[in-house]
Formats: structure tokens, sequence, C-alpha cells
């Protein structure tokens, strides 16, 4: 998973993807500790994309054979009776390859149901290019698969192996492919070991990529072609758009309620303090009954000031809560550098977000960590907080921690529950964990496409 | 005058627990929440609730659905609900209930003192105190009923201040007119609505509820 760290200072968070910092900072190596941390997330991530594709490739290879058997017993006229079967079969593993895909990057729409009949499935471009996509999973794929897995055990086993090679029994030790045959002496344990370290330098600069020639085959066939029936296409959008629309209109809701329960109660109460006021000026005017009837009025105006520079104050905060203007001039990154900033905790800020998110999206995850911030410098009481935001496959994940007191309450009347619409508003979730004497940690996660 | 508030806005609360203090009226009991109010109605026999209509939990119809429970509890209590904004269906579900002892209002009314104060003691007494607004977009609703084009532009104006619970002299006051020509404009209004002198009910709540029947019924 990779977490990067920051300094605000060197100017790169203004970027598509950077990262702040205030409060205490980091040290100078903090460059080269960063592309350590992301290359071995990025090797990991690859690692477990090749085993899960292993998985499928495995099931693509027992498909494959299972129709090879198929065609053969098909010359005898036997194997038509297996053909609905296994072109089922070959249906329910393209989908779980799609699913897994979808997981793992943008999502592959499939092209809807596919026919099991004989005649039909020979037609069919989508059978047709699922059964290419079997061919290429089931050989390159399954290659790729093993590889994938047996490369961390390999350089463990290799690194390692000075350490362990003298206590196995004679004649059995050797390196992992065989180079250098068994070993004898230390002369003979130190290349293997350097041949771990290859295995390593393999595993940090060409996994990432294995894993994409893994995934392509399925990116490329398994998503609905040029000539599919894009009926079923046309629902799914219509259903994600209808959710959108549902999104819109919560959004607008809030504004309203916002609007109308909180800066138009601001203005009556105004106008009920203006009224009452006059009312009492109008009454003590002729006959002047003594010095309290000016003095209460100016109390009633005073009162009726604050509440108008309320309802400023609630304006503004709603204004700020449809679109942040530092949103769309600098991005995530540097919007939340600028929340970080001017938090009265000392706050650090990761941003990983190589993907840029729907406005509404980003515009929501800014308004979470704004108003997580001012609830932990209202009531925390905590010396430091940490805001960390990835996304990855198509998930915008923010996690926004505090060393406070704990003990946040959704019903106490402080901004989470007008969190938790927000992100309910755009189908996220949300996860509060806060025991009495801390830590606090609310994690969201809100889909990027919304 | 005993007067309960509910209203959830704690400022706003206080705002209008203060104006009708001022004015030596007696506010019993405020409250923040139906349930608080529906317990203050209890403890306290208040002769009129002031109401608002978006509450706590769900900030839609609460206050609506505590008047009228109210009025279950407490037939003879004056009601008069404050709204932010005008809304056909709160009223007439109000209104289904029958007009007397009761007000609706925008809210910033309450900010013209003496108008609101002269609403709540109408209200208290028995009469209607129906926003203009609410007035409004009940004839705009009803300008297809053949019986209102009966009427003369005139007619109609003194059958919109009537529906607001307004008495003759007012609606004489308001209209700049002479108590005899708005006595003459109410006579023609019973005559064209078919409203026969020997009625037994209020000839004046008749012809106002004939409007609002209407509109319950287009709902």
């Amino acid at each position: 998973m990779p977490a990067q760290r920051d300094e605000a200072a060197d100017g790169r968070a203004a970027g598509r993807r950077g990262s702040g910092e205030s409060g205490e900072s980091g040290g100078e190596n903090a460059g080269t500790r960063n592309t350590v941390v992301r290359a071995t997330g990025a090797a990991i991530s690859a690692i477990e994309q090749l085993a899960g594709g292993l998985g499928t490739a495995l099931l693509a290879f027992v498909v494959l054979m299972w129709l090879a058997v198929t065609a053969v017993l098909s010359l005898a006229g036997v194997g038509l009776l297996m053909v609905p079967a296994v072109l089922r079969a070959l249906h329910g593993l393209a989908d779980r390859e799609r699913g897994r895909l979808s997981r793992w990057g943008p999502e592959v729409i499939g092209p809807g149901p596919a026919p099991t009949g004989l005649r039909l499935a020979l037609t069919d471009p989508t059978t047709r290019r699922e059964l290419r996509w079997l061919t290429a999973h089931a050989s390159r794929g399954l290659f790729l698969g093993l590889s994938g897995v047996a490369l961390p055990f390999l350089a463990l086993r290799d690194v390692t192996f000075p350490l362990w090679w003298s206590l196995t029994p004679e004649g059995v030790t050797a390196t992992s492919v065989g180079i250098g045959g068994i070993a004898y002496t230390w002369g003979d344990a130190v290349p293997v070991a350097l041949l771990g370290l290859g295995w390593v330098a393999i595993i940090f600069g060409l996994t990432p990529a294995m894993a994409r020639v893994q995934a392509r085959p399925g990116r490329r066939l398994l998503a609905a072609g040029p000539e599919a029936d894009l009926s079923l296409r046309v629902a799914q959008l219509t259903a994600t758009r209808a959710a959108a629309l549902d999104a819109h209109a919560t959004e607008l809701r809030r504004i309203e309620r916002a609007l109308h329960d909180g800066t138009q109660n601001r203005l009556v109460t105004v106008t009920v303090l203006l009224g009452a006021a006059r009312r009492m000026v109008a009454r003590d005017l002729p006959p002047a009954s003594g010095p309290a009837g000016p003095h209460a009025a100016e109390e009633l105006l005073e009162r009726a000031q604050r509440a108008a520079e309320q309802a400023l104050a609630e304006l503004r905060t709603v204004a700020r809560g449809i679109v942040p203007p530092v949103l769309a001039d600098r991005g995530l990154a540097g919007a939340l550098t600028g929340l970080a900033a001017s938090c009265p905790v000392p706050c650090r800020i990761d941003v990983d977000a190589p993907e840029r998110c729907a406005a509404s999206v980003e515009a929501t995850a800014y308004f979470v960590v704004a108003e997580t911030l001012t609830n932990i410098a209202k009531h925390s009481n905590a010396d430091k907080a940490a805001v960390s935001v990835v996304s990855r496959g198509g998930w915008l994940h923010l996690h926004v921690t505090d060393d406070g007191r704990g003990g946040a309450d959704e019903s106490g009347g402080s901004g989470l529950s007008g969190i938790r619409r927000r992100v309910a508003a755009h189908d996220g979730t949300l996860h509060l964990a806060s025991p009495p004497g801390g830590p606090t940690t609310l994690e969201v996660r809100l889909p990027c496409g919304s | 005058m005993r007067i309960v508030i509910a209203e959830d806005d704690p400022l706003l609360r206080e705002g209008l627990a203060l104006l009708l203090r001022a004015e030596s009226l007696d506010v019993v009991a405020t409250a923040g929440t139906p349930a608080e109010f529906l317990t203050a109605l209890d403890a306290h026999r208040p002769d009129v609730a002031i109401l608002d209509v978006r509450m706590p939990p769900t900030h839609t119809d609460e206050g609506i659905v505590a008047a009228i429970e109210a009025r279950r509890r407490r037939p003879d209590l004056a009601i008069l609900v404050l709204s932010a904004y005008v809304e056909q269906t709160f009223a007439t579900e109000l209104l289904t209930g029958g007009v007397t002892h009761l007000g609706y209002l925008l809210k910033e009314r309450v900010g013209r003192v003496e108008e609101f104060l002269d609403a709540l003691h109408r209200v208290v007494a028995g009469g209607t105190a129906i926003d203009p607004e609410v007035v409004a977009q009940l004839f705009t609703r009803t300008r297809h009923d053949v019986r209102l084009e009966r009427l003369s532009p005139r007619e109609r104006d003194v059958l919109a201040l009537m529906a607001e619970g307004l008495g003759n002299a007012a609606i004489a006051e308001r209209l700049c007119v002479t108590h005899g020509a708005v006595h003459k404009h109410i006579r023609n209004i019973f005559a064209k609505l078919d409203l026969a002198p020997t009625d037994h009910v209020d000839r004046r709540v008749a012809a106002v509820l004939r409007y609002l029947e209407d509109v319950r019924h287009r709902v």
C-alpha cells in the first residue's frame, strides 16, 4: 500500500499528487525513504495481483483442458452434450475475472449474458473473445502468476542462504535454480545470496509490469467489444446515473436544510430582536421611563447584531460547503495542505491521489477533513493529528486520526452526523473509532467516480 | 395568556420568549423537540402553543404532527404554527382539524411585532390567522372554481382578508374603505357563494371553509 510522506515546503504539493506537513517535519532523507516506501508498496500490490491472477489462471487452465476434451469428444458426437456446461463454466470464470480486475483498477464491464447453446456460441463475439482470453490467461497468465508467487520465496530462500546452508544435510542444499550446483563451501554460498538480491531487484523492478501484462488480455478481451449488445451496459449506466442524481438530490437537500434551519433562523432571530427593540424604544420615548429602557433596547440590538453576524458566518459555511473555492484552484492535495496549516493542532497531511476524482467527491473529502479537523481542534484536546488520503482502485480512502481524549459521539451535536450524511450521499462508508481516552480514528471510503 | 414555545433553534426560541415577555405575556415553557413540547403541554396547561414546523429528528413536518396531536389532547388549545416557508399541504393538514383557534404564519412575520401580537390574540380568542402568502396560494389553486369567478376583484380581496382571519373593522382599515362598504362586499360574497342568511353556521367561517375545502379536494 503506498503511503507517502512529503514536506509542504518542497514545492511538490501543488502537483497532481502531493502532500504537506505542518508542525514537526521529517528528516533530509525523506525523499529516499519516500521512494523506497513507494516501490515496496507497488511491489507488494503487484504480487497480490499476480497471486490473484494465478487463481483464475489455474481455473482457466482447467476449463481449457475440459474444453479440449469436449472438442475431441464432440467429433465423436458425445461431447456435444457437455458443451452447455463447459460454456457456462467459461462465462462464470470470465465474470469472476472481470470482478477481480475491477477490484484492482478501472471497472471491467462485461457485455452481458452470453449464450450457452452450441450454435449461438459459435457465432457469439463475446464467447469468442472469452475463448481468446482463456487461452492467453491459461498460458501466459498462469506462467506470470506462478512466477509472481514464487519470486518472494526464491528471494527469501537465496538471500538467507548463507545463514542456514551449512545446517542442512550434505548434498541437499543448492541454489533455487541450480546455478552453481550444490553448495559445499562459503564460496558457493555467497553467490547464492547475491542471486537472492537479484531476485529482490526483479521483484522491485519487474513485478508491476508483470501484473499489468497478466491483466492485459482480460482488460482487453473481457470488456464489452464494439460489436457487443450494449443494452445491459445502458441499464447499468442508467442505474448509476440515478444513484448519482440521488446523491445530488441529497446534497441539495442538505444545502436547503442548512439554509432554512440555520441561516434563515438566524435572520428571523434578527427581525424578532429588532422588532422587540423597536417596541421598546417606541414605548420608552415620550416619558423616558428611566435609563432602563434605552439600555434594554441597546442589549436587544446587540443580540440582533450578533445573530446577523452568525447568519453571515453560517452562510459562508454553507457556500464553502457547496464547493470550497480552494479545491478548484489547487486540487485536493493543495486544499488539504491549506487546511492543515490553519489547524491549531499540528497536523500531518499525506495525500497520494494520482487519479483525480469527481469534483463533488473531492469536495466531500475536503469537507470531511475540514469538519474533522475542526472537531479535533474544538473537542479532542489532541497534541497532533494526521490525515492520509489515498486513491486506489476507484476508491478514495480518508484516514484521520488524533491522539486526543477520544469519546467522540455522533449524537453529541458535533459535525459528525453532517459528515455521515455527506459521505452517504456519495455511497461512501464511514467508520469512527473513538474509545474514551483516545485515540480517535475516522475512516471514510468514497467511490471516486460518482 | 399562558404560552408554550416549541422551536428547535435555541437562539430563535430565546428571542421569541424575550419578545413575548417584553410584552408582559406569560411564556410558561419553551421546548426544543416535539416530545418536550407535548410534555410541557400536559404540565403547564397553556392557552396557546407557538410551534415551529421543522423540528428534530427529521426536520420536516414534526411541528405539524405535534400540533395535530396537541389538538387531539386539548381541543380548545390555540395553536400558532410558524413556518420557514409556505407549504400548501402543511396548511391543509392543519386546517383539516378546523380553522378556529388556529394560526399559520411565516416566521419572519414575528418581526412585525404589532401584527404578530394581533394574530396571537386573535387565535387565542378563537379566530384564525393565516399568512397572506398562504391565502394567496389557496386562491391561486382555486382560480378555476366557478363560484370564485363570480366574485369581483374587490370581493376577492375581502375574502382573502377574511381567510387571514381579520374582522370587518380590520378589513376596512386594510383596504382603506368604510365599514359599510366592507359589509356590502361580504353580503355579496355570501350571496354569490350561495350561503343563505338563515343558515345556523357562521357564514364567515363557511365562506372561507368552502375554499379551503375545495383546495383540500384538489391536493
